[in-house]
């Protein structure tokens, strides 16, 4: 009995230390992607021909240089940028339209339900890269369009939450008692139904915002999302392909970055169902 | 009862497929003289005529032999056909064929082959994207079956080339009568015949014992292992999976020559890379922007970088072409000139300027990221856009809808394939220069190397004067190999592989 408790006390304090780690990194990444300009020590952009190939830790640049002898370190930090950018504005759309779809479906009801649900679930069906791959094709390249086609593929699973939750809180005692008190029906969503399905709609931005940041990468690795000669972490790894052998660094460091970013955002996720209660997601 | 049964099965299956897997994966003896080559791709199909595919040709080569062939230099020398004539007014051409060649199925080669090939060519339900290279052909006679005799309806020089390339490899008469599946089944007369293509994984091709050259081809086989990922090819060099890759960088050669079992050979290939201007736009119609953009260029450095070196050329022909005159001196790197240039110019030049390059081709999108910050080194705000190779082809190439765009031109055995179309403003840069037209046109009239040279010479004089596009090199070739392949051989201009030569010690 004993024994569990202080095994679930270190487990605990390791967890903590990851939340701080975490917490750190986050803080970070957020002020590269805001301060790039001030924060990285070179144009993400500059060509120095002449050196190439630089291994990491050599003389000014840290993290080595590309095949443009362009600074890795200085591009990861701009790569910051469209990888939270694509994760805060397609995840902040996809919660919006997630909320409009979900409660129309919800407090509509019938038909109207019925026919929400069924766009919502067919969009769903799709694959989600494949989706975002033929968006992108038909709206053209660029970070812009990949915000736009990961938050309408997204909107669907917040659409999902928003009517099942609104579905069970409509018929709470509390929400009744609102509604037979005369509050309008906008009043009662906005300080009954929206505050309590909150927790559950940021676990899932959280999740979501690693999917997207993915997928921004993914895309960018396949040419259709940040175009060249700017930097994103799926572009670093595409050009890092042709020289695995010869310069591994460059494939390494932006897939930390990938992994690290993706690791925090899912971790940040389950912190939050844990203290919010959320079972599952 | 029924899963003992199964069981049974299973284990018997796996007792005979166990030791042929094992087999499959033994060591080098057990492979015989069979050569391990890496091909980049998938061709579309074996027809030699039903596509422009570089692959095709790549796997043809092999299978089929042409009535007449380049040899290392580029130069057309005797295949099928053992000697020709051309009659004075360049209107009949007799070839003399081999009376000793049979193909892969036992028929006996003649030259109602040969006329059966090119008629099927110029069919037009053949739909071959090459048939107008035999448009002057206007009959085809056999006077024997050794004997062939082309008539012409207007000399064309360039036939000679076109009948040495991949898509006039010759074909067996009775099956071309017969319907044949040449797309999955090629017949040919080939130093190899094939036997066996797994979609995406390997091409078998095994000995043709007939073959007419006597003593070759030397190896018993050869298994083409289609990998399409670069490092993947140069692992399976440094490995010995793979006995020779020619998609090797120059980042490569490091390593393939610090491993002792590998080495590499540096050709040139016959690519004109080039960064090409919309010539019918503004402001690339005025001929002072397009020079200060070729000044600005730093083509050395860009050669060097994205295409692995090379050697630069002032205009458009391969540097290692016959009919190629030097004109690098002309437009030098001097971005100082070229900012000159364009402040007089007097182009109004406010507008961002649109490099449209093909995602799919690495150097090229990679010299598209230099040619960007050299020319915002004089000034010009240059916006880089990624497109697929099917946009690139219908939106660029015959859309027209560009500013700047970086492409290789590949070359042909006749300098008419690379210069047709040029100066008629029809042409992707759309330049107009009815003089270079005029003399393009002449010199395709034109038969022989001696009376064709002055006429292209002043053609490549115009275009290097003009800058149509900038021309910036003609990149080498790595091309890894096992330290045991000797006589690996590619004929120059169709990049296609010639194993008839080569040997495994």
């Amino acid at each position: 009995m004993l024994k569990a408790a202080a095994d679930r006390e270190a487990a605990n304090g390791g967890r903590r230390i990851v939340i701080g780690i975490v917490g750190v990194y986050v803080l970070l990444l957020v002020c590269c992607a805001v301060a790039a300009p001030a924060v990285a020590p070179y144009d993400p952009a500059g060509q120095r021909l002449e050196s190439r190939f630089s291994p990491p830790f050599s003389a000014g640049h840290l993290l080595g240089t590309d095949d443009f002898g362009r600074d890795v370190l200085s591009r990861i930090i701009w790569g910051a940028r469209p990888a939270l950018m694509v994760g805060v504005i397609s995840v902040g759309l996809a919660l919006i339209l997630g909320l409009l779809f979900g409660l129309a479906a919800a407090l509509g009801g019938g038909a109207v339900d019925n026919s929400i649900m069924l766009l919502m679930d067919s969009v769903l069906s799709f694959p989600t890269v494949l989706l975002a791959i033929t968006v992108v094709a038909v709206l053209g390249y660029g970070v812009a369009q990949v915000m736009l086609a990961v938050g309408v593929i997204y909107s669907p699973v917040f659409a999902r939450i928003v009517r099942a939750e609104t579905l069970s809180l409509k018929e709470q005692t509390f929400v009744l008692a609102s509604r037979a008190l005369g509050s309008s029906l906008l009043r009662t969503v906005g300080s009954h139904i929206l505050p309590n399905m909150l927790p559950r709609l940021l676990v899932q931005a959280s999740a979501t915002f690693s999917l997207a940041v993915v997928i921004e990468s993914s895309l960018s690795f396949l040419g259709l999302g940040t175009q060249p000669p700017n930097a994103s972490w799926g572009l670093m790894l595409k050009d890092s392909r042709s020289y695995l052998l010869q310069a591994p660094w460059l494939a390494i460091y932006p897939g930390i970055a990938i992994a690290l970013t993706v690791f925090s955002f899912n971790f940040i996720g389950d912190v939050m169902a844990e203290k919010f209660g959320v079972r599952g997601r | 009862m029924r899963y003992r049964i199964i069981a049974g099965v299973i284990a018997v299956a796996l007792l005979v497929v166990l030791p042929t897997v094992a087999r499959a994966a033994g060591s080098a003896e057990t492979r015989g003289r069979v050569l391990q080559f890496a091909l980049s791709g998938s061709p579309d199909t074996l027809d030699p005529q039903k596509t422009s595919g570089t692959l095709t040709f790549q796997v043809d080569r092999s299978i089929y032999d042409t009535l007449v062939e380049p040899d290392e230099k580029g130069r057309i020398i005797p295949a099928l056909a053992e000697s020709w004539q051309i009659s004075p007014d360049n209107l009949t051409w007799t070839f003399k064929l081999r009376g000793d060649v049979r193909f892969h199925n036992g028929d006996l080669f003649t030259a109602k082959d040969v006329k059966a090939t090119l008629d099927r060519i110029r069919d037009p339900a053949t739909a071959s994207p090459k048939a107008s290279e035999f448009n002057a052909i206007s009959s085809v006679a056999t006077p024997d079956a050794n004997t062939v005799v082309l008539h012409l309806s207007e000399p064309y020089a360039p036939l000679l080339a076109s009948l040495a390339s991949g898509w006039a490899a010759i074909l067996p008469a009775s099956l071309i009568a017969a319907g044949h599946d040449f797309d999955t089944k090629p017949v040919g007369t080939g130093p190899f015949e094939l036997k066996s293509w797994v979609r995406d994984n390997r091409i078998t091709l095994v000995r043709n014992p007939h073959y007419w050259m006597s003593g070759y081809p030397k190896l018993d086989g050869v298994t083409m292992n289609i990998i399409t990922e670069h490092a993947v090819q140069i692992q399976g060099l440094l490995s010995g999976q793979i006995d020779v890759s020619y998609l090797v960088n120059k980042e490569d050669l490091d390593q393939l020559k610090s491993n002792p079992q590998t080495t590499y050979t540096t050709d040139l290939t016959s690519l004109v890379c080039v960064l090409a201007m919309n010539d019918s736009r503004a402001p690339f119609n005025n001929q002072k922007v397009r020079e200060a953009i070729s000044y600005a260029i730093d083509k050395k450095s860009a050669l060097d970088v994205a295409y692995g070196g090379g050697k630069v050329v002032g205009t458009f022909m391969d540097y290692s072409d016959p009919y190629y005159v030097d004109f690098t001196g002309l437009y030098p790197y001097n971005p100082e000139k070229a900012r000159e240039l364009l402040a007089s110019s007097g182009a109004p030049i406010d507008r961002p300027i649109d490099l449209a390059l093909p995602q799919n081709y690495d150097p090229h999108v990679k010299a598209g990221e230099i040619y960007q910050q050299m020319l915002a080194k004089i000034g010009l705000n240059v916006k880089i856009r990624l497109v697929d190779w099917s946009t690139w082809l219908s939106d660029v190439y015959k859309g027209g809808n560009y500013d700047l765009t970086v492409i290789g031109h590949t070359g042909k055995l006749d300098p008419d394939g690379r210069l047709a179309g040029y100066g008629t403003g029809k042409s992707y840069v759309h330049w107009n220069n009815s003089r270079a037209a005029d003399l393009i046109a002449e010199a395709r009239r034109t038969v022989g190397f001696a009376n064709r040279k002055p006429l292209y010479d002043q053609v490549l004089k115009i275009m290097a004067e003009e800058v149509p596009m900038v021309f910036v090199g003609t990149p080498y070739r790595y091309v890894g190999l096992r330290t045991n392949v000797s006589g690996f051989r590619m004929d120059p201009k169709l990049d296609t592989f010639d194993f008839r030569y080569t040997e495994l010690k």
